[in-house]
């Protein structure tokens, strides 16, 4: 069983702190792409049932719904889809319209992730969203009127940061079964990465980040920035963490089969030229992949058990990190529990010091 | 055939480092034809790649050059290329017993500089016949008529006939061989005496084990005879022996006034007294020749591994590299702080770089660096006496009558517009006046006797700095004096830290605390928990620092690329830890270790 992610590199406008791949375009998305796509999924020859699609971006809304129905096709004569399939795809407020809605529901999209940042117009000026706070609350409106399992997209940080609480706020009021809430990152590489001096100081981001758990009622944190209602966890992005296989398609998609963490050509033109064709393909070590599965297991609220640790690995959690794992019991950063290891409060905060020890714990 | 000794030339060239000493070297074997013209890279002679990437000649070499002069002769001429840097000077004067003249080159743009001076004096008090180059003439912005007036007035030679030269262009270097053969004398020395040949380097070979650079000085010396070194009676039987081309070359035998090598089977260099003579054992000279002073260490620090188990690893090492250099001394040392480790003497602060990065280059070891201090003599007041290497072994305050610690005559020379810059700078290094001289109307030469360990810092960097790298340094040891000298410790969540504690004077004590406590702060990243830093000379506390605990560390997003960018990015940070010591329960980097070298960089700017 695998995961597909679709990646769809266009917008209308490039937000400053995005570092995802995408390039600006007026329209829909083109023809060439949809074809191209198409190719590479047909030359697929990987793991062929799937239970989760994602269209992620970039901006899935820009493409227009005959060539989503065509996408679908390819897929659908490709893999065995699995009929519970959890099928996103990420939207733009502005794009939200009750027909293009109507449409997706018809091609079998039944989880609809919106990019909503803020209901503040200053703070969607400042991240240079396309939208305003107006058209959010027009967009979260026709979506969860449409949709029983959606996806609200947050985010924290950015100024004005007093914003924030009458967002979440705002944010309950549509009781959407998910929300995501990432603290703003001032990414290298993207035009806020020059910026990072406006960054908010440590004490602000955990009080934010409080406030985010606090606020959204009914809702567990279920990952460091993943917020669901029990049974609307985003099965696709649980993928991620647990570090399951996946197919990725488009420019700069990665995929995970067989070991191999690969990723398609990142520029458009060379993705065109050749579609499905690598720009890097990492051979991962049985190691490896351990220390990656650990780590990711352990964003979870969840955690890694020791039965499922040892399902995948034919090997014991406690020999495998045993000492690591009890040395950030003691750091207080992990909790030791019947099943295995989980996060503490302490732990989700410092997140990135859980990976710090197991990325080199010694093999015994 | 043996060449006649009147047609044998000995000779080196001394510098200022940077005056092109090792290019007109290049030159020299390329108009000779000693080395082939593609084998030719630049600066054939610094062998070691720290030498050709720093530009700087650590080691003495020889080299044997076969030239036919313009007079239609053949001339064998022995080159010996020598460090211009301060801290070898001692390797200067070795070499300068084995000739009979020098070239004195001098940047045309540059001028006479502090080694200029210094090296020239070493050769004048050795008798050489002294031949000025001036070189880099090429340079724009070369000024030859004050260059050769400073080279009188200065130095005190005739610079009238001074060859003019450019290492980069080629030019002058046949001029300056035709001059050595003109007015070096030949080498003296009867070759029908016993034997008697001045040892004046020595180096490591894996394969063949000790080799000996040797200068004929008396007699001869053949291949399978029975030599003996005069300061301790070993006897040897002579392996190999040969020229330097610049290869090692073997021959059957050395003649008086012959430069070569020696192999006989040696199996360490701490065998081999470098000024030692070496005589025949079975025709054994009455009397050795007049040796050198052997180098002594003027500042030390510690060396640790930066895992423990590397000790064994960094002990060989060293054994290894002190098979190849036995100017630095090592013993072994522990810290409560860094564990055990050695304490390690060099000649001076570049010696000291140098070996370090040796160390880690050649054998891939991560270190931890302390700080470098001075020797200190204590007296306490039950009148004992004695030398303490490092700070953390002074003695308690009240047990002390007197510390007494190096000071150096300094000479400086710069452009007069620096000179109230260095004059400052002297000051404020406790330096005490003694002179300012000029040598022309636009540079000068400032003389002050300082503490030696005022040097060793971060004297030369500040120099060079205020001087826009034109003042030039050379210093001496002029003896040990009393100093008002205190233990200034750092104290991490308030446990004293050993390998952080440091001798001050006792008026810039409390400044030094509080400048080093506070680069601490920036220099201790943040850990789950807080940090305190405390500076204290005794029990008193000067100033506390705090480092904050970290509370947010997380990657917001981690979705399907990021899982392996991640973990190589945590991969990379895993690798800065690992360079960190854990000193108790904190994270120590390595720079902390030196901090003290960056004190006061900030305060300054």
């Amino acid at each position: 069983m695998t995961g597909i992610y679709i990646h769809v590199p266009f917008c209308r406008t490039i937000c400053p702190y995005c570092d995802f791949v995408k390039r600006p375009i007026k329209g829909a998305a083109p023809d060439a792409f949809i074809h191209a796509l198409t190719r590479e999924i047909e030359a697929y020859d990987g793991d062929l049932d799937a239970e989760t699609i994602f269209f992620g971006g970039g901006t899935p809304s820009l493409i227009a719904p005959e060539s989503l129905a065509t996408i679908l096709d390819v897929l659908h004569r490709k893999f065995r889809i699995a009929s519970d399939v959890e099928l996103t795809l990420e939207a733009n407020p502005d794009d939200i319209t009750q027909d293009l809605l109507d449409h997706w529901k018809a091609l079998g999209v039944n989880r609809v992730s919106l990019g909503v940042q803020s209901f503040d117009d200053e703070v969607l000026r400042y991240l240079g969203r396309r939208h305003d706070a107006d058209g959010a609350r027009r967009a979260c409106g026709l979506v969860a009127a449409s949709f029983l399992n959606w996806n609200m997209d947050l985010m924290f940080g950015p100024h004005p940061v007093s914003a924030y609480p009458a967002t979440l706020a705002e944010c309950a009021s549509f009781a959407p079964p998910h929300v995501s809430s990432y603290g703003l990152t001032y990414e290298a590489g993207t035009p806020f990465g020059k910026r990072s001096h406006e960054a908010i100081d440590e004490d602000s981001y955990l009080r934010l980040y409080a406030l985010t758990a606090e606020s959204l009622r009914g809702l567990d944190r279920y990952e460091v920035s993943n917020y669901a209602r029990s049974g609307f966890e985003c099965r696709h992005n649980l993928r991620y963490w647990h570090n399951d296989t996946y197919a990725g398609f488009g420019p700069a998609a990665y995929s995970f089969l067989d070991g191999i963490r690969a990723r398609n050509h990142v520029k458009l033109e060379k993705y065109l030229a050749d579609p499905g064709g690598k720009c890097e393909a990492l051979n991962l070590t049985r190691r490896e992949i351990q220390i990656e599965t650990v780590i990711q297991y352990l964003r979870l609220r969840e955690g890694l058990s020791t039965i499922e640790y040892e399902k995948r690995f034919d090997s014991s959690l406690r020999s495998d990190f045993g000492d690591v794992l009890r040395a950030l019991v003691s750091r207080g950063l992990l909790e030791e529990t019947v099943e295995g290891f989980r996060p503490t409060a302490a732990g989700f905060e410092l997140n990135n010091e859980i990976g710090l020890a197991l990325v080199d714990a010694p093999v015994r | 055939m043996a060449t006649p000794a009147s047609h044998i030339r000995n000779f080196c060239i001394i510098a200022h480092v940077d005056h092109g000493k090792s290019t007109l070297a290049d030159r020299f074997l390329q108009v000779t034809g000693a080395v082939e013209e593609r084998k030719l890279k630049e600066q054939t002679l610094d062998t070691m790649d720290i030498e050709r990437e720093r530009g700087i000649t650590i080691k003495s070499v020889a080299v044997r050059m076969n030239y036919t002069a313009q007079n239609g002769e053949r001339y064998v001429l022995n080159l010996i290329d020598t460090p211009g840097h301060v801290d070898f000077s001692y390797e200067v004067s070795r070499s300068l017993a084995a000739c009979e003249g020098a070239l004195l080159l001098v940047d045309a743009a540059q001028g006479v500089e502090a080694q200029t001076l210094a090296n020239a004096y070493k050769a004048i008090e050795q008798n050489l016949e002294i031949i000025p180059v001036i070189n880099k003439i090429d340079l724009p912005n070369s000024d030859i008529d004050s260059v050769r007036r400073q080279i009188e007035d200065v130095v005190g030679l005739d610079a009238s006939e001074a060859i003019l030269a450019s290492g980069k262009e080629g030019t002058g270097a046949i001029e300056a061989l035709e001059a050595v053969i003109r007015k070096v004398p030949p080498p003296s020395g009867n070759r029908e005496t016993p034997l008697r040949a001045l040892i004046f380097d020595a180096k490591y070979d894996a394969y063949r084990g000790v080799i000996i650079y040797i200068r004929v000085k008396e007699g001869r010396i053949v291949r399978g005879s029975k030599v003996m070194m005069m300061s301790n009676g070993l006897k040897y039987e002579v392996a190999e022996l040969g020229t330097f081309r610049p290869e090692i070359t073997p021959s059957d035998s050395l003649e008086a006034g012959e430069v070569g090598y020696l192999i006989c089977n040696i199996k360490t260099l701490q065998s081999t007294k470098i000024g030692d003579t070496v005589t025949d054992a079975n025709r054994p000279a009455a009397e050795a020749l007049h040796g050198y002073k052997e180098p002594q260490s003027v500042v030390f620090c510690g060396l640790y591994p930066a895992v423990a188990n590397d000790f064994q690893e960094l002990r060989d090492a060293l054994e290894r590299l002190q098979l190849n250099d036995a100017s630095f001394t090592f013993q072994a040392d522990t810290s409560d702080a860094l564990g055990f480790g050695f304490r390690l003497g060099f000649l001076g602060l570049l010696h000291m770089e140098i070996i370090q990065e040796r160390l880690e280059r050649e054998f891939n070891l991560t270190l931890v660096t302390t700080v470098p201090n001075v020797a200190y003599q204590i007296t306490k007041k039950d009148g004992s006496q004695f030398t303490i290497e490092n700070a953390s072994k002074m003695p308690p305050p009240g047990d002390i009558e007197v510390i007494e610690e190096p000071y150096i005559e300094a000479e400086i020379i710069c452009p007069t517009e620096y000179l109230s810059g260095v004059i400052d700078l002297c000051k404020k290094k406790r330096g005490i006046h003694v002179r300012v001289d000029y040598l022309d109307a636009k540079r000068c030469i400032a003389i002050y006797q300082m503490p030696l360990a005022e040097i060793v810092l971060d004297f030369y960097d500040k120099l060079k700095t205020l001087s826009r790298g034109y003042g030039s340094l050379e210093y001496h040891l002029i003896g040990f004096r009393p100093g008002d000298l205190v233990k200034l410790d750092i104290l991490l969540n308030t446990e004293p830290v050993d390998a952080l504690s440091s001798i001050v004077h006792r008026d810039r004590a409390e400044w030094m605390g509080r400048q080093l406590a506070s680069k601490l702060r920036t220099l201790i990243p943040r850990q789950q928990f807080e940090v305190a830093i405390q500076a204290a000379i005794g029990s008193r506390i000067l100033v506390r620092e705090t480092v904050k605990a970290v509370r947010k560390n997380v990657t917001a997003k981690c979705y399907g690329g990021d899982i392996t960018r991640k973990r190589k990015l945590l991969e990379k940070q895993k690798e800065g830890k690992r360079r960190m010591k854990q000193v108790g329960s904190v994270e120590v980097p390595q720079e902390a270790f030196m901090a003290l070298l960056r004190v006061g960089e900030d305060a300054d700017k």
